[in-house]
């Protein structure tokens, strides 16, 4: 389902060339639930842009769904990162100003749903999550845990292949953090393939796949695994 | 697509609420500033005539001897003599045609119910009614024969006759004019033209009369001209029938010409004409000149419009550009504190192309919003115009057209102003906010 090789990302500034890629290969197949792990900096989040096509690659191959990626202008990538693609964030980002209601449908407008169709999916979605009951709150008026929901809401309505989640319980306590990763859980067994980034250890152990990336490589985990345990011994 | 970013340009205006009305009073400020001039320079120029100002031509001849300067661009003599004025009319050329000569009266009714006033007159032949187009209330125009019998009889305007008869039909009755009196034949609808075309010898912008009378009073009764009286050679004019025999100029004359041949017949006549006249010991230049112009080309020859007004214009554009200077500044810091959200729109499937359009009606919605705040200030501008030049009574007024234009002019303008801050917010790096937001 999702394929790529060695894809790699330089930031070119005037005096410094950063890596935050190299030679990244990786093989997503579909239905697949993956924990991506790995120190801060070492290129999870770089990696989780290039697959959401929120940002452009230097050099490889990244093949969405049998389409090269490389080959797609602005407004394509907009529309299959729009038809296929789901977000949730560590922010959650939703739109202040906007409802619960409205924050839902703004993917929906972009792809160009009827009002009848968003309305039903909004409501579905919200029922999902649990908060039927607040569609005319501001995000404001909800908790982060509940904040996070609705972005789920938001990614889940738009009935995408493919859900990416940049730590979505970072901002959550152990307990809400249970609950979205049990929501995550139930998303992934109703078909949806999902890469969720996390820092978090418990989280990962969850994921039936998980991943590390080292110095924006995917690192042999247990090679890694073994320098965590090194460094925890404090050798 | 368009009411949902017309709703979140609302919400946007809603959300900041004091930079959005700096903005709208900005633009409104440079749009209220430039209708006003506008308006008066738009009224200046407007074609006075447009159903036919391309089939009324006035006329003049080079009646000069060699060597003699006038001061009009091409040295030709703005009006006619009365020799020529009468000699065209009576010529069995071109098609309607009108002499005519500005005067005025002291008008009087046998009553005391009006005062006495000084009444601004016109001397003129039967077809200059049907030829510039104006309607009769009551009654109609004087006939051939009493044009040849120089019948005391007047045509007088809408508000002349509310003045004097109230409104009342008025066909009959008589009015004092200076020490004669005058029976009221006709009573012509209200002729509001900006630009007084058929003579802008006495200010382009003055009212039009209120008395119309057959030109041949003129010589019957010795009328005076109230327009003006140009020589260019000293002449001994004595008498009143010297000041007719002599080439002073003093009378206005237009022909009515619906075709280009028809055009170049009287074209021709006109130069056939000026060869007879120079049997006759006039029009003594080597090479004979006469010109038509039709209303446009004549208002353009007159400088109706003046430089001045022209730099008005411009300077108060150059204005509006200094606020929309403004409003791209303010655009520019409200769009980019808004690029968190762009970043969130453009993951969840926004293309660069729909932000983009999304802030460029929200420009375009505080343009209208400008627009309409502008119309009002215009008009608060062009009242102070008003009340502070009689001369602009007609002129610092908005028509449909101006304001049609405000909103346009407004919406336009600001989203030229939009472009470069909605180009660059919409070009902004979602993944650099998702992160940070």
């Amino acid at each position: 389902m999702l394929t790529m090789n060695n894809i790699s990302k330089v930031y070119q500034t005037d005096m410094v060339q950063t890596h935050a890629l190299r030679d990244f290969n990786l093989q997503v197949e579909e239905g697949e639930f993956i924990a991506v792990t790995g120190p801060s900096g070492s290129g999870k989040t770089t990696f989780l842009n290039i697959a959401g096509m929120l940002e452009p690659f230097s050099e490889g191959q990244y093949m969405l769904d049998g389409i090269d990626v490389g080959k797609l202008n602005d407004n394509q990538r907009a529309d299959l990162r729009n038809q296929k693609i789901g977000f949730i964030f560590q922010g959650f980002n939703l739109i202040p100003d906007l409802n619960l209601y409205e924050n839902i449908e703004v993917p929906l407008r972009y792809r160009g749903i009827k009002a009848a169709e968003r309305k039903r999916r909004i409501e579905q979605c919200l029922e999902q999550v649990g908060l039927a009951s607040r569609a005319k709150h501001l995000p404001q008026q909800l908790s982060g845990g509940q904040q996070q929901r609705v972005a789920i809401a938001r990614a889940l309505a738009g009935e995408p292949r493919f859900l990416l989640a940049d730590e979505p319980t970072g901002n959550l306590d152990s307990l809400m953090a249970r609950q979205v990763m049990e929501l995550l859980e139930q998303i992934n067994r109703d078909g949806a393939t999902i890469i969720m980034v996390t820092h978090d250890p418990e989280l990962a152990r969850r994921a039936p796949r998980n991943i590390q990336v080292v110095d924006g490589q995917l690192a042999d985990f247990t090679l890694y695994q073994g320098t965590q345990n090194l460094k925890a011994a404090g050798v | 697509m368009f009411l949902h970013y017309l709703d979140l340009s609302w919400r946007s205006f809603k959300r900041t609420p004091l930079v959005s009305f700096l903005m709208v009073l900005a633009i409104a400020i440079g749009i209220g500033v430039t209708m006003t001039s506008l308006s008066v320079y738009h009224m200046m120029s407007a074609d006075p005539i447009p159903e036919k100002s391309s089939d009324l031509y006035t006329v003049q001849l080079q009646t000069m001897d060699e060597g003699r300067t006038w001061w009009t661009v091409d040295n030709m003599p703005l009006q006619l003599t009365y020799q020529d004025a009468v000699n065209l009319n009576q010529a069995n050329a071109g098609g309607k045609r009108v002499t005519m000569v500005r005067t005025g009266f002291s008008v009087y009714l046998d009553s005391d119910k009006v005062k006495p006033f000084i009444g601004q007159a016109r001397l003129t032949t039967p077809d200059f009614f049907d030829m510039f187009n104006l309607s009769f209330i009551y009654g109609g125009v004087w006939s051939a024969q009493q044009e040849a019998d120089a019948a005391p009889v007047v045509v007088i305007n809408k508000e002349l006759n509310d003045k004097l008869f109230a409104g009342e039909n008025p066909v009959g009755k008589m009015v004092y004019l200076d020490d004669a009196s005058y029976e009221v034949i006709g009573v012509i609808d209200d002729w509001d033209i900006t630009t007084k075309y058929y003579d802008l010898n006495n200010g382009a912008f003055n009212k039009t009369e209120q008395l119309f009378l057959p030109f041949s009073l003129m010589k019957a009764r010795e009328l005076e001209n109230w327009g003006n009286t140009n020589g260019w050679k000293h002449e001994k004019t004595n008498t009143f029938n010297d000041k007719l025999n002599s080439e002073m100029v003093w009378l206005q004359f237009w022909v009515e010409l619906k075709t280009p041949a028809e055009k170049q017949a009287y074209q021709d006549f006109l130069m056939a004409y000026m060869q007879e006249q120079r049997k006759l010991g006039r029009f003594n230049r080597e090479k004979l000149t006469a010109t038509l112009r039709d209303v446009n080309e004549w208002m353009q020859y007159n400088n109706v419009v003046s430089e001045d007004n022209e730099i008005l214009v411009g300077l108060s554009f150059m204005f509006l550009a200094v606020c929309l200077a403004n409003i791209l500044g303010l655009l520019l810091a409200k769009f980019l504190r808004r690029a968190p959200e762009v970043g969130v729109r453009r993951a969840l499937g926004a293309s660069k192309r729909q932000i983009f359009f999304q802030h460029i009606v929200e420009v375009a919605m505080l343009g209208f919003l400008g627009g309409i705040l502008g119309i009002i200030l215009a008009q608060v501008g062009l009242l102070g115009v008003r009340q502070s030049y009689s001369y602009y009574q007609s002129l610092a007024t908005m028509d449909l057209t101006m304001l049609l234009s405000a909103p346009v002019i407004a919406i336009s303008t600001c989203v030229i102003a939009g472009l470069y801050p909605a180009w660059l917010v919409c070009k902004t790096n979602p993944a650099i906010y998702l992160k940070s937001q």
